[in-house]
């Protein structure tokens, strides 16, 4: 099936009323996470990860699309008209958006922004389309030695980009691989860390450690902090319209914000944080009329172009590889595992529905969030008022019963509650919980690459390197990881006329 | 010098040794056929050097890195300022651990209501009839939700004779 036929036959798919549907939800429950602080995107996939499991596949990855994009929208709205980011991506949106709010600009900010994502997502959603399945194809040739190169330095490059500590990111790294080995190994059937509870014997489920990290965690931080009453900017229906001025200052930083969010998004790491944060920047050295830190239009396009765009170019090592560079993106995978579907170069022949349905419903989703965000800015900026008190305790009971749901194990409320109190400790240790996650799922994986490649090249660690695709990644790997102390050491030297 | 962050490190570097010391003791095979002792030997060797690179870091303040924090946000961006209260953590846990005693003999509805009652209050609501209502009224609804609608099977403990 050719990019165009599978295009209208994934649009075949995603306009049945059933999944228009799941995608109308995935929209809105996005934009409501987007605007809650608190709950981000990836909080709110672990907690509905559960339900999927009544549903079709094709609806579950909608419903996420959805609401991945949701937030990204969201997030936006609360950064500009109360000073508040709503998730982790719309941080720098505060900035300039906010202070163009205090000028009696908030419409015009928050139509640039919602433009821009609409703009910045349909850019990246044409990428995902084309790169995908050329991706998909190039990675048939794909042997077990590849997939261990692309999860290894998918993870090397991870620890690099989160901006963190690299030993903490590489102990989260390792700490995540260890936990993977947990239960019985699949060659020999070995126990492993079991500690002769029949229970371990299928291992540490990915879902109870990502609903404890990033649900249980944020709740419990949450609760710590005190939280005041907000003053709400109000914005009238007629305002929302930028000047012509406006919208000229906005076009350029929205496609450069695309083309950066797009790029991003296909390198391991919080992309949509990152991205936004490259965009401001780019923004600000170009920027000509000196209003930067005053409520400055370009930095409001831009980043806002950027997180939307990253959402969708996070899609193509997921889609075309089966291997997830994000956290959200190990949870949406968690969809097709649990419906027994492997994500892959082969999804794109053997489950043409979900993958062409999925991606035209993300066509179809950002539509919808355009039309729908503007008009009801007003409504969906008031849902920040629910009170603390009683949306924290929901979300904590949706936790309790989706975890408890998917094996009917009380051992998986407890993993949730342990898993939520290192997460806890974690976040006021300054840990990064992204590649404890990614760690988790990738190492079985990575394992069992290992162990096929040995066999294969019978014990010569070499093939790792002789291999053309995987000693390309090994060696981008490489420079990733010794690039940067080796920049640092050589500068000085340079500075000193050493070298 | 953060001491949580040295206890953390230190007591990721026993993890490792325990975990490192399990793998050895399992068949490791050779390379050209791996046994299942072999990856996780590897791993237990990356924990510890981690680990141990972390409390080195911690405690030789010349070779500490910077800080997830320093997520290299613009010093504009407004960060609230932290009022922690930390018994709330305490009480939440408590909470948590306390449903998991009382989910099967009291049921998911009950156990529900008196954990949200429990759960608002330690979020600072005070009112206690209000408090019981919204308890109540969402109890309900997740009953409706989860286990007529969505057919969960979720233990009803003391119910189930009274619910057919």
């Amino acid at each position: 099936m050719d990019l165009f036929s599978g295009l209208i036959h994934g649009f075949s798919v995603a306009l049945t009323p059933m999944n228009l549907l799941f995608g109308f939800l995935g929209a809105v429950i996005g934009t409501i996470v987007g605007i809650l602080p608190g709950l981000g995107p990836l909080g709110a996939m672990a907690l509905l990860l559960s339900l999927t499991y009544g549903f079709d596949p094709v609806a579950g990855m909608i419903l996420f699309a959805g609401i991945y994009f949701g937030a990204m929208y969201g997030g936006s709205t609360t950064s500009i008209l109360l000073n508040i980011p709503g998730e982790a991506a719309s941080v720098i949106t505060v900035i300039e958006g906010y202070q163009m709010a205090r000028r009696g600009r908030a419409g015009a900010a928050l139509a640039v922004a919602a433009v821009g994502s609409f703009a910045a997502g349909t850019i990246s959603l044409i990428g995902l389309s084309f790169l995908a399945p050329t991706l998909a194809m190039a990675a048939l040739k794909f042997g077990p030695a590849e997939y261990l190169a692309v999860a290894l330095v998918g993870l090397v490059i991870m620890s690099r980009l989160t901006g963190g500590n690299l030993l903490k990111s590489l102990l989260m790294i390792a700490l995540g691989l260890a936990l993977g080995t947990v239960g019985m190994e699949t060659v020999a059937g070995y126990m492993r860390y079991t500690f002769h509870q029949p229970l371990l014997a299928q291992g540490i489920d990915f879902l109870p450690v990502a609903m404890g990290l990033f649900g249980i965690s944020e709740v419990l931080v949450t609760a710590e902090q005190a939280m005041g009453k907000v003053q709400l900017q109000k914005v009238r229906f007629r305002e929302l319209w930028p000047t012509f001025v406006e919208w000229k200052r906005s076009f350029w930083p929205m496609i450069r914000g695309s083309f950066i969010g797009f790029f991003v998004g296909l390198i391991p790491g919080p992309s949509p944080v990152i991205s936004t944060m490259v965009s401001y920047s780019m923004e600000r050295k170009l920027d000509k009329h000196g209003e930067f830190g005053k409520g400055a239009i370009e930095g409001v396009a831009g980043p806002e172009a950027a997180n939307n765009a990253s959402v969708g170019a996070a899609y193509v090592p997921l889609m075309a590889l089966g291997i997830p560079f994000t956290p959200a993106m190990a949870v949406v995978m968690a969809v097709l595992l649990i419906h027994g579907i492997n994500p892959g170069p082969l999804l794109m022949t053997e489950k043409p529905d979900l993958f062409w349905g999925v991606i035209a419903s993300m066509y179809i989703g950002n539509f919808m969030l355009l039309v729908f965000n503007l008009p009801l800015v007003g409504v969906f900026a008031n849902i920040i008022r629910t009170p603390l008190h009683l949306l924290m305790p929901i979300v904590l009971v949706l936790c309790l019963v989706g975890v408890y749901s998917v094996n009917n194990s009380m051992l998986d409320i407890w993993l949730m509650i342990g898993f939520g109190l290192l997460g806890y400790f974690l976040r006021r240790l300054n840990y990064d919980l992204a590649p404890l996650v990614l760690a988790l799922v990738l190492g079985p994986m990575m394992e069992r690459s290992f162990r096929e490649t040995m066999m294969i090249s019978r014990g010569d660690l070499s093939v790792f390197l002789n291999r053309p695709i995987s000693g390309t990644i090994f060696a981008v790997g490489a420079i990733v990881l010794v690039a940067p102390p080796l920049i640092a050491w050589i500068k000085p030297l340079f500075k000193r006329g050493e070298i | 010098m953060n001491i949580g962050s040295i206890v953390f490190a230190g007591l990721m570097l026993a993890v490792g040794l325990v975990y490192g010391s399990m793998a050895m003791n399992m068949p490791r095979g050779s390379l050209a056929y791996p046994g299942p002792g072999l990856f996780p030997m590897v791993i237990g060797v990356f924990l510890i050097a981690t680990a141990l690179g972390c409390l080195l870091q911690e405690l030789l303040p010349r070779v500490r890195g910077k800080d997830a924090a320093a997520l290299s946000l613009p010093n504009e961006v407004p960060v609230a300022a932290e009022e922690r209260n930390v018994a709330k953590t305490v009480q939440l846990t408590a909470l948590l651990i306390g449903y998991i005693f009382v989910l099967k003999p009291l049921g998911f509805p009950l156990a529900v209501c008196a954990f949200l009652a429990l759960a608002i209050r330690i979020f600072g609501y005070r009112k206690w009839l209000p408090t019981l209502a919204m308890a109540a009224i969402i109890a309900s609804l997740s009953y409706v939700a989860f286990v007529v609608w969505l057919k969960l099977a979720l233990p009803l403990g003391i119910l189930e004779e009274m619910l057919g």
